[in-house]
């Protein structure tokens, strides 16, 4: 796919899934006040 | 010359960046005001300054750059480097601005003294650190600034620095960090506006993403793998360049004293994932016009000038080509310039805060009063301007490599005394010593015998198969555990002030 091996996907895709994954969970569960 | 439409338009932004200034100035009434901008910063001001304090000019040619060179196992790049945006606000900003807030912090440093009751020693060793590395990196900006002004409008490099070191320093100077703020906004939207709309045409001039790919994958295999086989960008060295950037970049700093000047804690909830995506779609964007560059420069139809950097000269080659050169040379020169100037502006603020506040007043003289101290800022910053200025004019030989040394002297200089003394309750005052200083003078010194390919103690310190910075960043982890085992405890006053635990927040 895209003239890529489908290792570079799988590799790149899978971090950056569980990057963007980790993110959303923070931004649920953080409830900071001052 | 330059045609008269890219001087009217590099000259608005400039006039532009100094209306800002002029108008941050009547804001500033004290130090907390200039320093920190009153604690007052709202969610995209704050998001966007991170952003911009992180990109640099160097940033901006830079990627593209190392894409041409080595491909998509430097990809990693645009992932580690969003990522530090948020590793710095999840693991340092949060606890920080609560205890800033109660504690009245202007300065990361204000903060180490504090939680390890070292108000000379460590505050000083962390203020001069901090000083050192931040020049390093200024006299990065200036060069790379230089580098675009004097291609564009073909005028000497003096000539170049000056107009740019004198824009950023009066607004700086006359604004502090409310200047800084707010042209930060203003370079982010130009810089992440540009970016997206200047690489696509780029990528498309080169026959789109698909072509791209398959075109550099006949170039050399490698180029579309996710790691290379062996030496940089192969898995161990991946590796210790995730821990460099996402650490060491969150720690510096100019970007992790921005953290104590947010309006309200709740911004932390989503600035983290906000700032990850935007600056990863424009990053990797930059990143694939170097892949590009690889197929235009081998079909023939860009020429790289040949010098050692010839891959950061990609994007500037690639747009020329692409773009009729009218429009092209205004808008470039704006974008590079936003890029330069949004870190430039918050590094020289650093060195003056950290001069001012941290050792003149806090260790020199602690009776100064507050005008005493603001006015000193100010003058810090000219000073720190124009020193820098001077470096960039005659740059030392290894220049962009001791920009990298810089964010590996900043991993194993201060994000073990940081992050132990934020979660670790057994971190002490002498642990936070042995880490910053063994951190500092192994960086260094590991760093300096891998750029001089010196075999050591049967070492041969070209071939480590990790960034060297890990390795400094190991000894100081081993410094701050066994030190601080051997020696007195903080007292628990102080780590319940300071907030310390294995916790993000306490209430």
């Amino acid at each position: 796919m895209f003239g890529l091996p489908d290792i570079t996907i799988i590799v790149f895709g899978i971090v950056t899934i569980i990057a963007i994954a980790l993110l959303v969970w923070w931004g649920l569960i953080f409830k900071g006040h001052d | 010359m330059a045609d008269y439409m890219t001087i009217i338009i590099v000259s608005l932004y400039f006039l532009a960046m100094l209306g800002i200034g002029i108008w941050a100035s009547k804001k500033i009434k004290n130090t907390e005001d200039y320093l920190v901008a009153g604690r007052s910063l709202g969610f995209w001001m704050f998001v966007l300054l991170m952003i911009g304090t992180v990109c640099s000019g160097m940033s901006l040619l830079g990627v593209s750059g190392l894409g041409y060179k080595m491909g998509w196992p430097t990809m990693w790049e645009q992932i580690f480097v969003p990522l530090s945006i948020a590793f710095c606000i999840i693991f340092f900003g949060v606890k920080l601005h609560n205890v800033a807030k109660k504690s009245g912090y202007v300065t990361v440093q204000d903060y180490l003294a504090h939680r390890y009751e070292s108000p000379t020693a460590l505050r000083s060793l962390a203020a001069v650190s901090g000083i050192i590395v931040s020049l390093i990196y200024l006299v990065g900006q200036y060069t790379a600034i230089a580098i675009v002004l004097m291609w564009l409008f073909q005028i000497p490099l003096w000539l170049a620095l000056f107009i740019a070191m004198v824009v950023t320093m009066v607004y700086t100077a006359i604004g502090g960090l409310y200047a800084v703020a707010w042209t930060t906004l203003v370079q982010s939207v130009i810089l992440i506006g540009g970016v997206l709309i200047m690489t696509p045409v780029i990528i498309f001039h080169a026959g789109g993403f698909t072509k791209v790919n398959e075109y550099i994958a006949t170039v050399n295999p490698n180029l579309v793998m996710p790691w290379m086989p062996s030496g940089a960008f192969a898995i161990p060295y991946i590796f210790s360049f995730a821990i460099l950037l996402m650490v060491g970049l969150a720690c510096a700093p100019h970007v992790i004293n921005n953290v104590l000047a947010i309006k309200d804690v709740r911004y932390f909830k989503w600035a983290p994932l906000v700032a990850f995506l935007i600056y990863l779609v424009a990053m990797v964007l930059l990143k694939f016009t170097g892949f590009a560059g690889i197929s235009l420069v081998k079909e023939g139809v860009i020429t790289l000038p040949n010098v050692p950097n010839a891959g950061d000269f990609v994007i500037l080659h690639g747009l020329e080509s692409a773009l009729p050169a009218l429009a092209f040379s205004a808008i470039f020169a704006v974008i590079v310039l936003a890029a330069v100037m949004s870190s430039t502006d918050r590094l020289m603020l650093t060195i003056g805060a950290m001069f001012s506040w941290d050792l003149y007043k806090r260790v020199l003289k602690p009776d100064a009063d507050d005008k005493t101290v603001l006015r000193l800022s100010q003058i810090v910053v000219v000073i720190s301007a124009i020193v820098s200025m001077l470096i960039a004019i005659n740059p030392p030989e290894m220049l962009a490599s001791l920009i990298w040394m810089g964010i590996g002297v900043m991993l194993a200089t201060f994000a073990v005394p940081l992050l132990a003394g934020l979660y670790w309750r057994g971190a002490t005052r002498e642990g936070a010593i042995a880490a910053m200083a063994l951190g500092l003078v192994s960086s260094l010194a590991i760093g300096f015998l891998n750029y001089f390919k010196t075999v050591a103690l049967g070492i041969e310190f070209a071939k480590i198969p990790m960034h060297f910075s890990f390795y400094a960043f190991v000894i100081a982890i081993l410094a701050m555990i066994i030190v601080s085992v051997l020696t007195a405890k903080t007292s628990e006053n102080v780590l319940n002030e300071t907030q310390t635990g294995w916790y993000f927040s306490k209430d």
